[in-house]
């Protein structure tokens, strides 16, 4: 069937953050409030119980003047989702309509997944000892309803439906922010990684708005998936302990990204 | 004529606030094992305006009312039916559910926000504490501390003129509140001869 | 506003804000502070019949300026400058919708040969009062009465001439170099906004605290009102003056009068003169052009009434207002054989000011015993802070509802009065040196009760309850009602006269819930019964002045309604027809007045009634349809309905003026600084005048001379301001841990370049100084904000947010104890956004 994407427009976007406030009062999350970050961005990568944030980038453009781009990060939910392919439990599965499913009830929270992802989106949350991360609302999808980001969304920068028509919007509106003072305007997740169920219409290159230019799955992760997990379940024991370095390592690198999962004062 | 309380939204021949059901053309089923169901399935949203801004947008309101418990909220979002906003809300309006619930930080539990106060609470002069005190003695106490201010300030008489007011008591406020408890305010605080009468509209 | 329109209110609402060619946002951060508002203006920039333009003009690059087409700084407190430029460039060009201006406008009539200005001041100015004498602001009247125009607009007497020659001085060389905006931006936004002027074209102006947080606040606004008028802006849709307005019912809150200058309906509140003696004496004062009428009683008062007085506009009808009032609120004991006990309502003292920064002065002066605060907290949102904090102190008992402990419950406590350096001028207490009683009433939260709230746009709805109040916290409504009931007890079988008002004042609310009164009792009397049978009065023109009808608020009469025996309530409403496709939605809740949603809808059509204005016919709201002889149209029409092409005021859409006609040059002193705006630098300003010879409003009430900082020791200008994660004195905010988390801290925000000459890096705290007090922040280094070149002068802004204080999940220091205690010449609005302050690392 076809697949059901959330668009993201940076040239309506206003940063207002009400689709990260609708994510966690959907999806039950708790505050975590770190302080200062340098700018009016909350929180330097999205963690454990901020499935996503908005990143506020001011740059300075000689003719322009000062541009102050907002982009809304959060999973990506890809077509070949590396988090599937690396986890040793099968707790990812992909709905028919394109989301990226975790099932925390299947997780061990070994966070292998947070490594192989390209944009590090699945999240360590410590007092459970899982991953968490973007479920694209699947339960409000299900029964109609869109994902809460998108319906909370003021400005219409968020728009939900039917991929194939949202990428003719993308289309549409990038030639028209190329002729209209954006010339470098450009889509992203059409073609990303063999394709991303989550579209962007950008105003300037993926970089100016901190995505990755050409995002890659790391390299060690094509191995993971084509001769451990065939093997399935009895060779797991096996399998984990015989990758132990490689499990060691992911789980530093992890715990790196999962520091200020029990931040938060008062 | 007898008004009657709780009509609610059928007098007006509305309809309650909608699922925007979309039109998605698939099945419904769900198609992974691990998506939750639907928390506010066939629980009637109850809508409101948001106290924030003054834009005036709907916001619904899903809660599960437990016999012999506290209510506990399931969700508050946009209202789609609302034509100001249209299921639409700012990170204020998305933040609603906080106004008396929360998620524990520690334990992802589901608590009356700790903020809230829930008993009246009262500071004698000088003293470093609050006390709590019942509703009774409050409203009570507040209504003498009213009367004796009045009565001893109470101008009833100037330049050969009725004047009927006090200098002496002063009431700030009341942007937040409904128009009918703008109205009981106003009433009472004139008729008690208050003149030193303001609102947020000023600052 | 009012002083233009005849009502202070927005002219449009916020849907409409999809219906316009261009929005000029100057004095708001309409993105960051009413979201909902952007969302309509990105409906117009999509739609391919509108293509929206967006303008920013605002001293600081925010989240509005970044989504803006175009945007353009300016130095706070510098707007009328701007706007004169604005203005000067229309008529230079010939910019102006030259029909509408002719005959919906005053700028034809006459003004008196004595009116003048010179060096900044008006005629009629007297130093030592720091006031106006209005004589002199007058229009000039022929024999018959009438007032004498020139429709050529050519007299040099006449106010399109008398504007002309005010703004000349306003050139846009002059213009910006006391703004500081960029003369290549300015010129873009002159060029862009003025092009509305065309008669197919409409453009709005958004404006908020921006504007009016002025010692000129008042003449901003009205500036705004002079280039809509001019540019044929009013009263069509995608056009208007929007007044943002920041809490969700502050408009209700100004209905129902919680304001010491007026009664329900925006009535002037009576005073100790004997101009308000009786009830009849009152009328003559609050009805236009009833001064001189012989009448000494009602009844005779009725026949001139009826028989029409010139130029009274709608308030002709003020008596039936007043009664009708007065019998919602005395019952039976107002009757005709006491004046409808209008002695009972207060007499305020009419040489004294009873506003905010006058409370709190007096409150300083221990002349306050009392004192009521509703939802409100004034220790972090007054101005002058420390100061109104010290007030608090002198109070022998204070009463808080709120729901939380907000900064001013708890202002007595020893955190209350840590402060972030040891300044000897600043206030120090200690809980034991607080003789204050203080009561803190917890109260419901929006959804844990029901009622209606009046959003920006005048749309009333109604809020159902959808949770059980938190522990013993109770709504407002029944802390009032229960209030009501224990002072009327206390004062039972008085027979004192003094007494009267509350023992013979109505009070019965109660419902079948102990916990909850009867919403709907309340809502009756506001919106008015018959007094014979308790039935609904359908709307306001059947109020009458005999107490045959009770209406505690007229405006708000006709919001409510039989049907089939039922009583409708009509905010309640939730029917989503939009049959015009303008975003009317005339059955979605309900506004005042009479269910209209836009305002002086008159202009929407030509001077004929019928025709749209020229390629235009998609915006015309309302027209005169000969068949039924009565106005129709999409919005409920904002005219009296059956005057028709015969009838002189046929061509006076302002029903509110007593002229009827958009006021670009306002007489008689309704605006006390003049009759047109004039640009007079803040109380505390880098720069000396330019255009006059007046440093400060000459009209504007200076409360504490010693409290005036310099530039020798505070050279930076600062202004405050909110984001879109907080609101207000974030009580409502900073106890959310989902807004506590996505601006946690309280921020000074600040310039590259100034950082540079501070030593300040991006995140290092930093102390903020004025006269008033000191502040700790953190430092916000940004590109977004910039140093102004003033002809050459380099001066730089910071930005404070106020929303921080002492409580919640995220703290901070308190800006406002940093902002003076000077407002307004005519609001008494306080001046936040532009004072002088210094900065240094902690």
């Amino acid at each position: 069937m076809a697949y059901l994407t959330n668009l993201y427009d940076t040239s309506r976007c206003t940063a207002c953050r009400g689709c990260q406030v609708a994510c966690k009062n959907w999806n039950q999350l708790p505050a975590v409030i770190e302080p200062f970050q340098g700018n009016y961005q909350t929180h330097k990568d999205t963690n454990g119980d901020t499935y996503t944030i908005v990143k506020m980038i001011e740059t300075e453009d000689p003719v322009d003047g000062v541009i102050w781009n907002f982009l809304k990060y959060q999973c990506m939910h890809c077509f070949e989702p590396a988090c599937m392919k690396v986890c040793p439990r099968g707790a990812y599965t992909k709905t028919d309509w394109g989301a990226t499913i975790h099932d925390p009830d299947k997780c061990i929270g070994c966070q292998y997944c947070t490594y192989a992802c390209p944009f590090e989106i699945p999240k360590y949350r410590k007092r459970e000892d899982k991953i968490a991360k973007c479920t694209l609302c699947a339960d409000r999808v299900e029964e109609g309803l869109q994902p809460a980001c998108a319906a909370t969304c003021a400005p219409g920068a968020l728009m939900f439906g039917d991929r194939d028509e949202l990428l003719q919007y993308a289309e549409d509106r990038v030639k028209f922010l190329r002729a209209n003072g954006f010339p470098r305007a450009t889509i992203y997740g059409k073609l990303e990684l063999g394709g991303l169920n989550k579209i962007y219409v950008l105003t300037d290159t993926p970089d100016k708005f901190g995505l990755p230019v050409n995002p890659k799955i790391p390299g060690q992760i094509p191995f993971w998936q084509d001769w451990i997990q065939p093997y399935l379940g009895w060779l797991i024991p096996i399998a984990l302990a015989g990758s132990a370095v490689s499990f060691v390592t992911t789980r530093i690198l992890a715990n790196k990204h999962g520091e200020h999962d029990e931040g938060g004062h008062e | 004529m007898k008004v009657t309380r709780r009509q609610f939204l059928k007098v007006t021949g509305a309809t309650a606030a909608s699922f925007a059901i979309l039109d998605l053309g698939f099945d419904t089923q769900a198609t992974a094992a691990a998506i939750k169901e639907l928390r506010i399935k066939n629980v009637t949203p109850v809508p409101t305006i948001c106290p924030y801004c003054a834009s005036g947008c709907g916001l619904v309101v899903y809660a599960e009312h437990r016999e012999g418990k506290e209510t506990q909220l399931l969700s508050v979002q946009g209202d789609p039916d609302n034509p100001i906003n249209e299921g639409c809300a700012c990170p204020k309006g998305a933040a609603m559910f906080n106004l008396r619930e929360i998620y524990d930080p520690h334990t992802g539990e589901q608590i009356i926000n700790p903020k809230r106060v829930k008993k009246p609470l009262y500071r004698a002069p000088f003293s470093d504490k609050w006390v709590e005190k019942d509703w009774d003695w409050m409203l009570q106490t507040i209504a003498e501390r009213v009367k004796e201010t009045r009565d001893k300030s109470f101008i009833h008489t100037e330049n050969g003129m009725i004047v009927n007011r006090t200098e002496k008591i002063a009431s700030i406020g009341g942007s937040g509140l409904d128009n009918e408890e703008c109205y009981l305010l106003s009433k009472l605080m004139r008729s008690l001869g208050v003149v030193y009468l303001e609102t947020q509209a000023r600052i | 506003m009012s002083p233009a329109f005849g009502r202070g209110v927005m002219t449009n609402h916020m849907i409409d804000l999809k219906n316009t060619n261009v929005a000029l946002i100057m004095g708001s951060n309409m993105a960051e502070n009413h979201p909902i508002g952007m969302k309509w203006l990105m409906k117009g920039r999509f739609d391919p019949k509108r293509q929206t333009k967006i303008i920013h003009v605002d001293p600081r690059f925010t989240r509005t300026s970044a989504v803006a087409d175009l945007y353009c700084p300016i130095r706070s407190g510098t707007d009328i400058a701007f706007l004169g430029g604005m203005i000067n460039y229309i008529l230079e060009n010939d910019l102006y919708h030259k029909e509408y201006l002719v005959n919906y406008t005053n700028a034809s009539f006459l003004i008196k040969d004595e009116f003048s200005f010179e060096d900044g001041l008006f005629s009629g100015y007297d130093a030592s009062k720091r006031a106006y004498d209005f004589g002199t602001w007058d229009y000039q009247y022929g024999p018959d009465g009438k007032i004498l125009t020139d429709e050529t607009l050519q007299h040099p007497r006449c106010v399109f001439q008398l504007l002309k020659k005010h703004f000349s001085r306003y050139d846009i060389d002059t213009v910006c170099k006391i703004t500081g905006a960029p003369k290549n931006k300015y010129m873009q936004v002159l060029e862009l906004f003025c092009s509305t002027g065309a008669p197919d074209k409409t453009g709005t102006i958004c404006y908020a605290m921006g504007i009016t947080q002025h010692t000129v606040g008042s003449q901003n606004v009205k500036a705004f009102a002079i280039i809509q008028l001019l540019l044929g802006n009013i009263g069509r849709p995608g056009g208007g003056i929007n007044a943002l307005r920041g809490e969700n019912n502050v408009q209700g809150a100004t209905d129902m009068a919680l304001l010491f200058h007026i009664i329900p309906g925006y009535i002037d509140s009576p005073t100790n003169t004997e101009d308000n003696k009786d009830l009849i004496s009152f009328i003559r004062k609050i009805t236009p052009g009833a001064a001189k009428l012989p009448f000494s009683n009602l009844n005779e008062f009725r026949e001139l009434v009826k028989a029409g007085i010139p130029y009274s506009g709608w308030r002709i009808h003020s008596s039936k207002w007043v009664v009708s009032l007065l019998k919602a609120w005395y019952g039976d004991a107002a009757n005709a054989e006491n004046d409808f006990a209008y002695h009972y309502l207060p007499k305020r003292d009419a040489s004294k000011n009873y506003s905010h920064i006058a409370l709190f002065e007096a409150m300083h002066k221990g002349e306050i015993e009392g004192l009521f605060v509703n939802g409100t907290n004034p220790v972090v949102g007054g101005p002058n802070a420390n100061k109104e904090q010290e007030a608090l102190t002198k109070l022998k008992w204070m009463v808080s509802m709120d729901l939380w402990l907000n900064e001013t419950a708890e202002f007595w406590t020893y955190q209350g009065w840590e402060r972030a350096t040891n300044n000897p001028d600043v206030p120090k207490y200690t809980p034991k040196d607080i003789g204050t009683e203080v009561f803190f009433l917890p109260a419901a939260a929006v959804y844990e009760k029901e009622g209606t709230a009046s959003q920006t746009g005048r749309w009333v709805q109604f809020r159902w309850k959808g949770a059980d109040p938190v522990g013993e916290s109770r709504s407002d409504l029944w802390i009032y009602n229960e209030l009501g009931k224990r002072i009327k007890q206390l004062y039972a079988g008085s027979t004192r006269p003094e007494d009267e008002p509350i023992v013979n004042m109505t009070w019965d609310y109660d419902g079948h819930d102990e916990h909850e009164p009867d919403i709907l009792k309340v809502a009756n009397e506001m919106c008015g019964y018959n007094v014979a049978d308790g039935t609904p009065v359908e709307g306001f023109a059947q109020l009458k002045d005999d107490g045959s009808t009770a209406c505690g608020n007229w405006i708000y009469c006709g919001a409510t309604t039989l049907k089939d025996g039922q009583f409708v309530y009509k905010p309640q409403l939730r029917q989503k027809e939009d049959p015009s496709g303008l975003g009317l939605f005339p059955n979605w809740g309900w506004a005042w007045p009479m269910n209209r949603r836009i305002v002086y809808n008159r202009c929407s059509v030509q001077p004929d009634g019928i025709n749209p204005w020229p390629g235009d016919d998609d915006r015309r709201l309302v027209w005169w349809d000969e068949a039924s002889g009565g106005w129709a149209g999409w919005d409920v029409p904002d005219f009296i309905k059956t005057v028709g092409p015969d009838n002189p005021a046929f061509k006076d859409p302002f029903i509110m003026r007593p002229e009827g006609k958009g006021c670009i040059f306002s007489t008689n002193g309704v605006l006390k600084d003049g009759p047109f705006p004039e640009h007079y630098e803040p109380w505390e300003s880098p720069m000396p005048p330019i255009l006059n010879k007046q440093p400060l409003n000459p009209v504007a009430k200076v409360w504490e001379p010693e409290k005036q900082g310099n530039t020798d020791k505070y050279p930076i200008i600062a202004t405050t301001y909110r984001v879109t994660e907080h609101w207000q004195s974030g009580a409502l905010t900073r106890n959310l841990p989902w807004l506590a988390e996505l601006m946690p801290d309280m921020i000074v925000e600040l310039s590259e370049e100034l950082a540079k000459e501070k030593g300040i890096k991006n995140g290092h705290e930093v102390i903020v100084s004025t006269t008033r007090g000191d502040i700790k922040a953190i430092a916000c280094v940004t590109k977004r904000f910039k140093p102004f070149n003033l002809g050459g002068k380099i001066v730089h802004q910071i930005g404070l947010l106020w929303h921080y204080g002492f409580k919640g999940y995220a703290t901070g220091d308190i800006a406002n104890r940093l902002t003076p205690h000077i407002g307004d010449a005519n609001t008494m609005c306080p001046e936040y956004k532009a004072f002088l302050c210094d900065i240094r690392r902690a």
